[in-house]
């Protein structure tokens, strides 16, 4: 009996996590922007790996295995947001047409830029100092 | 029908489902217009493929394996933070070449 219902638990939070899932790539077709598409990627990285995983930990063979899912959980929520940020910056720094559907601060852009170009500069002058 | 029959049946069914999605997000990594919808779709299908590791802890029954979806997590992370970060170096390079070309061409038109 005890198994039966560790069995229904585990295929309600697996089903429910699949559906998520499916939510999240239908969203990537319907979405038309790359940062658009990045909102409904993260559906898929947070709720649906976690109803999903917790549904695996319910009927895992022993309790320390049942941890070790929630501390994949655990590190996709934490790594999701870090990826989502840096995706969103190639983004925004390669897109030449962003303005038409994204904001941006376009001051601090242009410092970030002018910083990367004098670094860019630095090396290639000590390179050259190397080479001579 | 007894539990073991019917674990077997949800976890090969969402393999299926799994496998369906993967290749979903593949065809979109394909066919994005640009190259942060193919690094999107790379993080989506390492998603998946964490969730199908985690599946088969539950089908085959085996601890070792949550070991190896945990791994799974953090290689995911960091391709999408080296893949982002070549890639704008990339961008920024051509751009800095592109410059310096075109200074160049004016000081070379000039008198």
């Amino acid at each position: 009996m005890m198994a039966w219902i560790r069995f229904f638990l585990t295929a309600a939070l697996v089903i429910a996590g699949l559906v998520i899932c499916c939510i999240g790539v239908f969203g990537v077709y319907r979405f038309r922007y790359a940062a658009n598409r990045m909102h409904a990627a993260a559906i898929n990285d947070t709720m649906g790996l976690a109803l999903c995983l917790l549904g695996f930990a319910v009927s895992a063979p022993d309790a320390f295995t049942a941890v070790k899912l929630l501390l994949v959980v655990v590190f996709m929520w934490i790594s999701a947001p870090v990826s989502s940020h840096l995706l969103c910056r190639l983004e925004v720094e390669t897109n030449e047409e962003r303005a038409e559907y994204m904001t941006v601060h376009e001051h601090t852009l242009a410092e970030e830029r002018a910083l990367a170009a004098a670094a860019q500069t630095q090396i290639e002058a000590q390179k050259g100092d190397e080479q001579a | 029908m007894s539990v073991e029959m019917a674990y077997r049946a949800l976890t090969v069914a969402a393999m299926i489902v799994l496998v369906a999605l993967s290749i979903a997000c593949l065809a979109r990594c394909i066919r994005g217009p640009r190259i942060s919808d193919r690094v999107l779709a790379v993080n989506m299908v390492g998603t998946l493929t964490i969730i199908m590791v985690s599946g088969f802890v539950v089908a085959l029954g085996e601890g070792y394996l949550a070991d190896i979806a945990l791994v799974y997590a953090m290689i995911s992370f960091l391709a999408v933070v080296v893949l982002s970060k070549v890639y704008t170096g990339i961008y920024r390079e051509r751009k800095h070449e592109e410059a310096r070309l075109a200074g160049r061409q004016e000081e070379a038109s000039k008198p």
